[in-house]
């Protein structure tokens, strides 16, 4: 099998990351409950991963919040910046993850910048909506159907000098691409845990600015006598029982990205794209690629019918995904709202042998090309 | 033995002021705050030797770690609050 749908999730983690879960099973109670060994040790494994997420994204450790996935995380910051009725600017390349709970809370969403691999694009039309002053802006690192990585760093400028407060989605890119939260000046930085971080499915980070209005109520640990939720992180985040093995992993998944650096691990992924973008396009076949692109990489086959495509992959072996990948705004940038594409994202693991194998398979699946 | 007592609101900020204490060569244990020291339930604290008690609160507000209250527990287990 080759699994090329690394965009989803990552399937092969390293070593250290199951021996980390395993450790966490058979060793670790409720963190921040008891004072009873097995509680404290839990207490310091869940505290090292705030630690090496501070590390890698620089930040404060209790500005880590932990969340079930990136979409827990999109929401709670939503949840805190948005009300009813308020102006919120966004991407073009938005997942739903963004414009679900935006729809939800009754923002007036306005798309700016829908020109995909144009940066120059996408920097003017932010700047069109934030002279308006809306109250946030909400945008994605990296597109997950197309690899755009849009240029953050000047939007991120551009929300600070307009005072426009914004949330960064970073389920696409934290892991193979610098995510700098000091020096980006975001209010919020959503991430999932279980895609380019390495760990296990069921985790995520919000990196935390302001504090968070928090989905849930509960039991923190902290402040126990009071009924509101504790005014400080991360606990006003965190309600009820954390998911200590699959933070012990997050953080053992963030020690493997450190080691190798995100920049090394975007580098190689990018090489992928570059090499099956070059093959998939010598059989004919219309792809969408430009310049910055990350490890992912959308095309469409000839009869435009992506799910017969990839059924017809999976027969070769070959893991990838068919369809709007959630992001049906993106499509709609795209101009492939109708018949969604076929995605293939790289992973940190995979090989050149890999990328050559899944092309052969391409003549096989479209042996007369375009 | 005389020992003293910084407490904390969140487990996350006594572990931040263990780290910071650490590395700068303070002794400092983590564990659950009395009940009698922390009116709003459920605090963690870190447990000082005497003569580490001055330099800690030092590094704590150096490092912009907010801590809630400094005790002092005699031989005897007398309890008294400091003004650091």
């Amino acid at each position: 099998m080759i699994y090329l749908d690394n965009g989803a999730t990552t399937l092969h983690k390293p070593p250290e990351v199951r021996a980390a879960v395993n450790r966490a099973m058979a060793r670790y109670a409720n963190p921040g409950r008891g004072g009873y060994p097995a509680a404290m040790e839990a207490a310091g494994a869940v505290y090292r991963c705030r630690e090496t997420a501070a590390k890698l994204f620089r930040c404060k450790p209790e500005q880590v919040v932990f969340t079930m996935n990136c979409t827990h995380g999109l929401n709670m910051a939503i949840n805190t910046l948005v009300m009813p009725g308020d102006t919120v600017v966004i991407s073009g390349f938005e997942h739903n993850a963004v414009t679900r709970p935006l729809h939800f809370r009754g923002a007036r969403v306005q798309v700016a910048g829908r020109r995909l691999f144009d940066p120059g694009d996408t920097l003017a039309c932010f700047e069109k909506a934030l002279r308006e002053r809306p109250t946030a802006a909400v945008f994605t690192h990296v597109s997950n159907v197309f690899g755009y990585c849009l240029p953050v760093e000047e939007l991120a400028a551009m929300c600070r000098q307009y005072e426009v407060p914004f949330i960064l989605d970073a389920a696409q890119s934290a892991g193979s691409r610098v995510v700098d939260f000091e020096a980006l000046g975001a209010e919020f930085i959503a991430m999932p845990g279980h895609k380019g971080l390495l760990g296990p499915q069921g985790t995520g980070l919000l990196l935390c600015r302001r504090l968070p209005e928090p989905l849930m109520q509960g039991g923190t640990g902290s402040l126990s006598a009071q009924q509101e939720m504790p005014d400080f992180l991360p606990d006003r985040g965190e309600a009820g029982t954390q998911n200590v093995p699959g933070i012990c992993g997050l953080e053992a998944g963030m020690r493997h990205v450190l080691k190798r650096g995100p920049g090394v691990i975007g580098r190689g992924e990018a090489r992928q794209t570059q090499r099956a973008a070059r093959g998939l396009q010598n059989l004919g076949l219309r792809i969408f690629c430009g310049p910055g692109q990350t490890g992912t990489l959308s095309f469409l086959p000839p009869d435009g019918d992506c799910e017969e495509a990839s059924r017809r992959f999976a027969r070769h072996g070959i893991c990838l995904r068919a369809g709007l990948h959630c992001a049906p705004l993106a499509h709609e940038s795209a101009g492939t709202l109708d018949t969604g594409t076929l995605r293939l994202s790289f992973g940190p693991d995979t090989s050149d042998a890999q990328t050559a194998a899944f092309l052969r398979a391409a003549a096989g699946v479209f042996p007369d090309g375009a | 033995m005389k020992e003293y007592f910084i407490t904390f609101r969140s487990i996350t900020m006594a572990q931040r002021g263990q780290s910071v204490l650490k590395s700068g060569g303070i002794p400092a244990l983590l564990s659950r705050t009395p009940r009698w020291m922390e009116e709003k339930g459920c605090g963690y604290s870190l447990r000082l030797p005497p003569g580490h008690e001055g330099a800690a609160v030092e590094r704590l507000r150096e490092g912009g770690i907010p801590f809630s209250k400094l005790y002092l527990r005699r031989e005897g287990g007398d309890i008294e609050e400091l003004k650091p």
